[in-house]
């Protein structure tokens, strides 16, 4: 009987074959996949930083959940279908730090250039965020930099607004007092004149009252002697 | 006989305070002032923390409250400004009154520019974002504006935002609509504090001499309450005994009580020439400067408590940096290194990887608490940065920071009502004047100021307004008081002036009163006089901080020849009219003297 070992060439080569192709996408994977790879983008979390006391353990479903996230990114900026398997992850670290890669949807063994990552990121880097619970600075994809959301500016600046009120109420302030002193003053002028008046009647009512006749020659109503 | 009603007797009568209590709050309103929150708290950590305190009460004692005194016993006593005061002393001192008009001149100013940065502050705190917490971000939106990054948020802030300042004293830059308003404001609300001369002055500051010490109680409680305050605190008070030794030390302490109480820009005359005859002005001197020294020392709590808390934040934000920077280099896990055990880690892996180590000594940041806490800043620095990079890690920062410019614009108000009545005061008292109402006066002036000030709203106006406080009122000042003293001692004479004091008070001043005057107080000034002149001409070319866009940090910068020129003109202009006027009336004098003489001869001939 022939040896169970002893197969036919023709088996054997076919055998080999396989066995090569099911190598073949961890080879690759390997391969194209490494620290400081070309196309390749490291990535650090710091979920305990972000979360604390309800931070996530990263595992392998974290990890399934950030490839699909990337993959989402790519398919929504290159409009081409991403699978999660495009998206290679590799040299993980206790910090949890990796580097990963994305492949091309239509050749596994290409990758896709380092700007179009960088660019699908950036586009849905607030989605990302998002869906592993982390922010900007606690997923940090290090060399893409952040697009910071716009500065909200209102129609008028806040502070002309409080420095309007303010200097309105102090203009009418000084107005006010302004036009006080003005009246008093015109109130103190009239107060004198009838003063005098006052005293000349008064006087006249006293020498009037002594049986007298109060001498108006002498009285100084009149400035001007009359011709 | 019936008399008319005289306007003309109701004119002279002169205003007065409605109270004694205004007198006191007036003065401790003009002299607690910035300078007490910003440059004690300096000169105390500077100076060894709580030792300092010795030579500040002990030149309190000796120089600060007799020449209180002896300003409010003229002022009292003469019921005129400072020229007008002078002028009755002696004909040839009226110069020194003039001399305190200038430099009340050069003080008004430059001093409202510091109320419109408070303004300009107080308006940016209603926000729900206050705008120093965070750099802005730049115009491609990838990160924040360099500028920023290279310093600090609080002092992009300050620097670009509020003054846009540019690269030196030479490039002015145009005026700056933002601090122009605040200016405008700023005057405005002046003139509304003076616009009846006394009787409007005397109300406020019943608000602008009280409200500073709720803010400063409530800071007080706060800031004992935040984290790391004590440090502060513990840091200011150790004192340092070997620090008295140094001659600096005393210096600085003569200067700060002299200029602290407001000696000789002619606010104290002024204030004091609207009191009642009687008016006990000896405890007020006393209670005025014990106030004030007081407040310097509360300030100055307060400040550390605040210094400790900002040094803490700094401390541990670097070690937290330097605790990434660790855990990203190794590929470490999050929690493997803390902010506690971050030097014992450092010690570690510097052991287990030397050579990664040693890659990365250069980005490692030398964190200390030391350091932190031993960054000694006063000004505007103190003021505007370092309290407001305080103020923006605190929990309701908005409050906080409302407060705070609230209150600084209290202290800065106050004093400016004493700067600006320096001005009126005299004037008022010329008779070519006496027919212009009190709010056209107080309106000329103000309107005079503001336009004349408008530089200081320009792009270089921060190194004007450190040129003109450097330079206005120091040197000046110290001159003017020393003539003061001398010419009330010696040339009115000290028997003269026990009995013009009687005459208010009741009593003679005390023997003690009488040697500071004659002895020891000129004494002082003469030694403080001759160490800045000795300074200034060894210091070689006077220098500024210029503020350098691209480091991110101010650096010392010479200061242009027309810089020079102007600083010698800021010195010599105000000095120079007390020999000028001395001259002057002389000269007037012996021509006066002279037709008299003619007069005489033209009688006798005649007859």
């Amino acid at each position: 009987t022939p040896n169970a070992w002893e197969v036919s060439p023709a088996l054997r080569k076919m055998l080999g074959r396989i066995v090569f192709f099911l190598c073949l996408p961890s080879v690759l994977a390997a391969q194209l996949c490494k620290p400081n790879a070309a196309e390749g983008f490291k990535v650090r979390l710091s979920i305990k930083t972000a979360l604390g006391d309800k931070a996530y353990e990263w595992n392998r479903n974290q990890r399934f959940l950030f490839q699909a996230a990337i993959a989402f990114a790519m398919s929504h900026h290159l409009d081409l279908e991403f699978n999660v398997s495009n998206i290679l992850v590799c040299d993980e670290t206790p910090r949890v730090s990796f580097w990963f890669v994305v492949t091309s949807p239509d050749d596994p063994s290409r990758l896709v250039g380092k700007e179009s990552v960088e660019l699908a990121v950036r586009a849905s880097r607030g989605r990302i965020n998002n869906i592993l619970l982390l922010n900007d600075a606690t997923l940090e994809f290090v060399g893409v930099l952040p697009t910071l959301a716009a500065p909200v500016k209102p129609a008028t600046p806040s502070w002309l607004i409080v420095f309007g009120v303010v200097i309105g109420i102090v203009g009418a302030g000084i107005v006010f007092l302004l036009v006080s002193t003005v009246v008093q003053k015109k109130r103190k002028e009239n107060e004198v004149a009838e003063e005098e008046d006052d005293d000349e009647e008064a006087q006249m009512k006293r020498t009037a009252g002594n049986e007298g006749i109060y001498n108006t020659s002498f009285s100084e109503s009149d400035r001007n002697t009359q011709m | 006989m019936k008399f008319p009603l005289n306007a003309g007797m109701a004119k002279d009568a002169r205003d007065n305070w409605e109270s004694p209590t205004q007198f006191v709050l007036a003065c401790v309103s003009y002299a607690v002032g910035l300078g007490n929150v910003w440059r004690f708290p300096y000169l105390c950590q500077m100076h060894g923390g709580g030792g300092f305190l010795i030579p500040y009460l002990l030149m309190l004692l000796l120089e600060g409250v007799p020449l209180f005194y002896l300003e409010l016993a003229i002022g009292q006593k003469m019921r005129l400004g400072s020229i007008g005061a002078w002028t009755a002393i002696s004909p040839y001192l009226g110069g020194i009154g003039l001399a305190s008009v200038v430099t009340s001149m050069y003080l008004c100013l430059y001093y409202n520019i510091i109320n419109a940065w408070s303004f300009w502050y107080l308006f940016h705190s209603f926000q729900s974002v206050l705008p120093w917490a965070a750099c802005p971000v730049n115009s491609n939106r990838t990160g924040p504006m360099e500028e920023c990054e290279k310093a600090s948020p609080t002092q992009y802030f300050f620097y670009r935002e509020t003054l846009n300042i540019s690269p030196s004293i030479e490039k002015n830059g145009g005026i700056q609509t933002g601090q122009a308003l605040c200016f405008l404001l700023a005057w405005v609300i002046t003139y509304l504090f003076i616009i009846r001369g006394v009787k409007s002055t005397g109300k406020v500051v019943y608000f602008t001499a009280t409200f500073p010490y709720v803010v400063l109680l409530i800071y007080l409680i706060r800031g004992m309450t935040l984290h790391g305050a004590l440090n502060g605190v513990k840091y200011m008070f150790t004192p340092k005994m070997e620090e008295l030794a140094n001659p600096t030390t005393w210096i600085n302490a003569a200067t700060q009580i002299f200029f602290s109480l407001g000696l000789g820009f002619g606010s104290l005359i002024a204030f004091a020439s609207y009191n009642q005859y009687h008016n006990n002005f000896e405890r007020q001197a006393i209670i005025v400067s014990l106030i004030n020294s007081g407040t310097s020392i509360f300030a100055s709590i307060v400040t550390f408590a605040i210094y400790g808390f900002k040094a803490t934040i700094n401390y541990e934000n670097c070690l937290d940096r330097t605790r990434i920077l660790l855990l990203n280099s190794f590929n470490l896990a999050e929690d493997s290194i803390t902010i506690n055990n971050v030097f014992e880690m450092i010690e570690k892996l510097n052991t287990t990887f030397p050579e990664q180590f040693a890659e990365l000594s250069n980005k490692l940041e030398d964190c200390s608490l030391e350091n932190e806490l031993s960054t000694a800043v006063e000004g505007t620095g103190l003021a505007f940065i370092v309290y407001s990079e305080a103020i923006k890690n605190m929990p309701l920062s908005q409050l906080w920071s409302v407060l705070y410019f609230f209150m600084l614009l209290m202290l800065g108000m106050g004093s400016m009502l004493g700067n600006i009545t320096a001005i009126t005061t005299p004037l008022r008292d010329f008779k070519f004047l006496s027919h212009v109402s009190n709010e056209a006066l107080n309106g000329f002036v103000c309107v005079l100021c503001l336009l004349l000030g408008l530089g200081f709203t320009t792009r270089s106006g921060n190194y004007w307004f450190t040129m003109f406080n450097d330079y206005g009122a120091t040197f000046s000042l110290l001159l003017i008081v020393l003539f003061e003293v001398i010419s009330v001692s010696y040339i009115y004479g000290i028997k003269r002036f026990e009995k013009d004091i009687e005459d208010m008070l009741g009593h003679r001043p005390n023997w003690f009163w009488k040697i500071m005057w004659g002895g020891i107080s000129p004494l002082l000034l003469i030694g403080l006089f001759l160490f800045y002149v000795i300074n200034y001409i060894q210091g070689g070319t006077p220098t500024y901080q210029a503020w350098n866009k691209d480091l991110g940090k101010s650096e010392q910068t010479e200061y242009p020849v027309f810089g020079q020129a102007f600083i010698g003109l800021l010195l010599v202009s105000s000095v120079s009219c007390i020999p000028l006027t001395a001259l002057y009336i002389f000269c007037q004098r012996r021509k006066h003297a002279q037709r008299h003489k003619q007069q005489h001869t033209v009688n006798t001939v005649a007859a």
